[in-house]
């Protein structure tokens, strides 16, 4: 069995869906029988990152990244597509091309990772043919299962798989959760998000406002954020217009070991996001037996429930106070949160994708 | 039917608790002036005032189970409360009352939430279980007796039938949510869960609410709509009629259980006919009937209503209602007001007629429209689906100029269209967006600069749009309309208004057409019968026809308006005046007070007579707003 892996990006970026392909890469690896080969292709990525030999294995044939010269990529995938047998598209923009090698290669069966916002929206001609031809639909979470099926009602509902994402088994083990970083009163916030105009919908600036109202009742109470981007000014300015800038610290950009720490040092992740496909970053945090809170929208309520955190209305400022304040005053035990996340381990992750390709 | 109350405050001392409660009890006592109860335990106090219509004599409330764990407290009705009171009474359970109250309490208190879906009814409970310390609360599948509650700092909550309550009991802050405000404009209701008040939640129709004393709380469904389709459903046009008329007269027996007397609004539509022929039908005796008239005879529904009156026999009474009536009435219409509404005051008038007439329990043919397509919506909709998808595929820029120029006309339609071909994707977002009364722009502009970011991130559709989404992937286009209707403006306006203002004159309003029997028949029957081309609620004319007067059958549908337009410049004019005055608007710092008063000229105008039913919206806003409390 050949496998063909289209990717926006691996290494290049550390979003959600840079990180979740890359375990789909390790899972096409590791569950190929011998004489089976992976080859994998990636847009924007220009160099081969070292990282690449954790999510990968022998049956890794071939690896390109086309630092975004897409006109490349896709007579490479096209190429590619003629000698494989199935192949799997990490992103809906790509999936066109496959499409276009199944009509070279009738033999070729492919695939689809659907993550999120990308599949939230009416489809363009192209997308829905592109959409109606794939073998299996991959989503990360029933609710995006659910928005193709609506805007794309011709789908045969079979196809589409529920293959929630994983947590990535090559992060360093959790810290001790005493080695706190500082010694502040506390409670302290964690949110990770990209901090773009675009992205506003994460609900950072919600957790801004709800600040004020926390720290009536917890005055020691700070919002830690990680993330870079064009929303950072309109964030500050927030901040200082809720007079809670002395409580609210903008992390910036930090590469992985440092994000690890920050969520060891947190007491409560939150992410009160609107459009989260699936959240991994609450996985992640919930990995270190932090509860998390996040907003009764989109896939987040799949991975967030009331043993491991709480859920608010997205945009509801006292609600998303009141959340914050029962998780601090009534903590949720970290072992069930840690045994919650483990639920999410990679090798089930490995497993349901190879049964959903199969 | 009741008002019910209750704090769970471990750390407030007992007395303390039921002071807050008795201060409840006793805001919402026009809601059940037969009787009144509390009790305390465990940390927990409940109360209730009871409006009594089922075995008036026994039934008192907070009713405890007989070891004395559980508590109830219940507001509503259980209709098929004797078809389940054996299986309980075989199962050990010995019967005191012949009250549904019990029946709900020995159902419960065997089965928990798991009995909910075998209840036939309308009903708000809480039960307490005071062994454990938990709180279980829940509403009927459609909204039709409310239930609010609020978080007490730092482990306590409270609960009860009206926001008035709640202030009341002192323990909550009556602080008005600007994001709800502005919800309130769009939508002609705060749409559940918010409330207009902050930190206050609306618990949703067909949700159940957990509660411990550690002030863990949690909300989910209960009850789902139906699927879309079913085997058993009528294989012809023929055998649907004959089924709907088996089930329509069915849902009318159950909702004329009671032990006091019982009577109906009659409008002379299709829907209130329809109901009373039914009644009559099924039993009724001596009737009585009421409508309200007005002093527009283009507008008044006498005549229409005189002759369904005549032709079903029934005691007829009418109410006159004028301008200068209801601007007398006004304070005390704004007392009884828990939440902003621009609707409702013909249900006052027909309330106190009905109470006045000497009945408990009345009748209304309110659900009709909303289960057989009586809106235009279920018209115009389809129409706009079809041309969606060439319209997404125009330029950007092309469908930027043609929704410009839209938003430039005076007319409400044309700016609802823009709204539609601006942010509609799909059916669900044309759904989701027709019941949307103020569009995005004109929101933001009354609103003050600060409050507008906070309301431009919850974006132009309805909150609800995800939930309802993934109720009906499956549903046909008609259902998805039927759908919007029965859970925004049915659950949020027209029911909630129903029980504030019925229950402001202590009369038992019921609702036959919203029955989770009979909908859970309706439901995945062929759309082409239920909703047909024939005409506007066909389906249930032809139903109906051997019960309902052809005069009825043969009058087009005509939507019932209060004549504000006018009184709006004339009677109403000294309250508008004041309200939008600098002083009073004021007291709404969410508001831009420029913008709203311009509003209000504008009106006065005359420029756009059709704009009457907002600016009437946004002035029982600023009055509510600003109002005084009350014991």
């Amino acid at each position: 069995m050949r496998t063909l892996l289209l990717c926006p990006e691996l290494f290049r970026a550390d979003g959600g869906i840079a990180r979740i392909l890359r375990l789909y890469l390790k899972a096409l690896c590791e569950t190929a029988e011998p004489g089976d080969a992976v080859d994998c292709l990636v847009l924007n990525d220009n160099v081969v990152d070292p990282r690449l030999a954790d999510f990968s294995g022998p049956a890794l044939r071939s690896f390109a990244g086309f630092a975004r010269h897409r006109l490349a990529f896709a007579f490479q995938a096209l190429r590619l597509g003629r000698k494989a047998d199935r192949a799997l598209c990490g992103h809906l923009h790509q999936l066109p091309v496959l499409r276009l090698a199944r009509r070279l290669h009738p033999g070729l069966r492919y695939s689809l990772v659907a993550h999120g916002i990308e599949v939230w929206r009416p489809f363009s001609a192209g997308e829905r043919r592109a959409l109606l031809g794939a073998h299996r639909i991959l989503c990360v979470s029933e609710f995006t299962r659910r928005q193709l099926r609506r805007f794309c009602p011709e789908l045969d509902p079979t196809r589409l798989v529920v293959v929630p994402n994983a947590v990535d088994p090559t992060l360093p083990a959790p810290a001790n959760p005493a080695a706190r970083v500082d010694e502040t009163p506390g409670p302290r916030l964690l949110a990770v998000a990209r901090l773009s105009a675009a992205d506003s919908y994460k609900g950072v600036d919600t957790l801004i406002e709800a600040l004020p109202l926390v720290r009536r009742r917890r005055s020691g109470a700070r919002l830690r954020i990680v993330g870079d981007g064009d929303d950072l000014p309109r964030l500050r300015a927030l901040a200082r217009a809720r007079q809670v800038a002395g409580a609210v610290e903008f992390i910036g950009r930090i590469d992985d070991a440092a994000l690890q720490s920050e969520y060891a040092a947190c007491d409560l992740f939150a992410l009160p996001s609107r459009r989260e496909g699936f959240g991994l970053v609450y996985l992640e945090a919930m990995r270190h037996g932090k509860p998390c809170l996040g907003a009764r929208a989109g896939g987040a309520p799949e991975v967030i429930d009331d043993r491991v955190g709480a859920l608010a209305p997205y945009g509801n400022i006292p609600e998303i106070a009141a959340a914050v304040l029962e998780l601090v005053r009534h903590p949720r035990d970290p072992a069930a949160i840690r045994r919650h996340a483990a639920d999410f381990a990679y090798p089930a992750f490995a497993r349901n994708v190879a049964s959903a390709l199969a | 039917m009741c008002g019910i109350a209750g704090v769970i405050f471990p750390a407030l001392a007992a007395g303390e608790r039921e002071a807050a409660v008795s201060r409840m009890v006793a805001r919402q006592r026009h809601r059940g002036p037969d009787d009144r109860g509390m009790v305390s335990s465990s940390g927990a106090t409940l109360g209730m005032c009871r409006l009594a219509i089922i075995d008036p004599a026994h039934g008192a409330q907070p009713m405890s189970s007989p070891d004395g764990r559980f508590h109830l407290v219940f507001n509503g009705a259980i209709y098929n409360f004797r078809e389940l009171r054996p299986a309980l009474a075989a199962a050990g359970w010995q019967f005191r009352t012949d009250c549904d109250t019990e029946v709900l309490l020995a159902a419960l208190v065997r089965d928990g939430a798991a009995c909910l879906p075998r209840l036939r009814g309308m009903f708000a409970f809480a039960l307490w279980d005071a062994r454990e310390g938990r709180l279980t609360a829940a509403r009927d599948p459609f909204g039709i007796k409310p239930l609010y509650c609020a978080r007490l700092a730092p482990d306590g909550l409270a609960f009860a039938s009206e926001l008035n309550a709640l202030v009341a009991s002192g323990l909550v802050e009556p602080a008005i949510d600007p994001v709800s405000a502005a919800e309130f404009l769009a939508w002609s209701s705060v749409p559940a869960p918010r409330t207009i008040y902050e930190g206050v939640t609306n618990l949703p129709p067909g949700h159940l609410l957990t509660a411990d004393t550690h002030g863990r709380t949690s909300i989910g469904p209960w009850w789902h709509l139906p699927e879309p389709r079913s085997p058993q459903a009528a294989a012809s046009p023929a055998e649907f009629d004959e089924q709907l008329r088996h089930q329509l007269e069915d849902t009318i027996r159950a909702h004329r259980v009671a032990d006091v007397p019982v009577g109906a609004f009659l409008s002379g539509g299709l829907d209130s006919t329809a109901i009373v022929a039914l009644m009559n039908r099924t039993g009724a005796r001596a009737l009585k009937t009421f409508t309200i008239v007005l002093d527009d005879p283009a507008l008044s529904e006498q005549e229409p209503a005189r002759v369904a009156a005549r032709e079903l026999g029934t005691e007829h009474h009418e109410e006159l209602v004028t301008g200068a009536r209801v601007a007398n009435d006004l304070p005390r219409i704004l007392q009884h007001l828990d939440a902003p509404t621009g609707d409702g005051v013909n249900t006052f008038y027909a309330s106190q007629a009905a109470r006045a007439g000497g009945v408990k329990v009345a009748l209304s043919g309110l659900g009709g429209d909303e289960l057989f397509g009586g809106y235009p919506s279920f018209r115009d909709l389809p129409r706009l689906e079809h041309w969606l998808p060439a319209w997404r595929r125009l330029p950007r820029a092309a469908r930027g100029a043609v929704t410009g120029l839209l938003r430039t006309r005076s007319s409400s339609r044309a700016r609802k269209l823009a709204d539609f071909l601006e942010h509609a994707r799909d059916r669900h977002e044309l759904a989701a967006l027709q019941r949307r009364v103020l569009p995005e722009a004109q929101r933001l502009e009354l609103l003050a600069p600060e409050v507008r970011p906070a309301v431009a991130r919850l974006g132009p559709v309805h909150p609800q749009l995800d939930e309802l989404t993934a109720e009906l992937l499956d549903a046909d286009p008609l259902q998805v309309i039927s759908a919007w209707e029965l859970r925004t403006y049915m659950a949020d306006v027209l029911l909630r208004d129903s029980d504030v203002f019925s229950m402001a004159n202590s009369l038992e309003l019921r609702v036959p057409f919203v029955d989770r029997v009979f909908l859970e028949w309706l439901w995945p029957q062929r759309a082409g019968y239920r909703f047909r081309a024939a005409g506007t609620k066909a389906a249930l004319a032809d139903a109906t026809a051997g019960v309902v007067p052809a005069a009825v059958r043969a009058r087009r549908k005509q939507g019932f308006t209060l004549p504000f337009a006018r009184w709006m410049h004339a009677e109403l004019r000294p309250f508008l005046d004041d309200t939008f005055s600098s002083a009073s608007l004021a007291g709404c710092p969410w508001l831009s007070a420029d913008a709203c008063a311009r509003y209000w000229r504008d009106f006065q105008d005359g420029r756009d007579d059709r704009r009457w039913s907002r600016v009437w919206a946004l002035a029982m806003l600023v009055a509510f707003a600003n109002r005084r409390p009350t014991a």
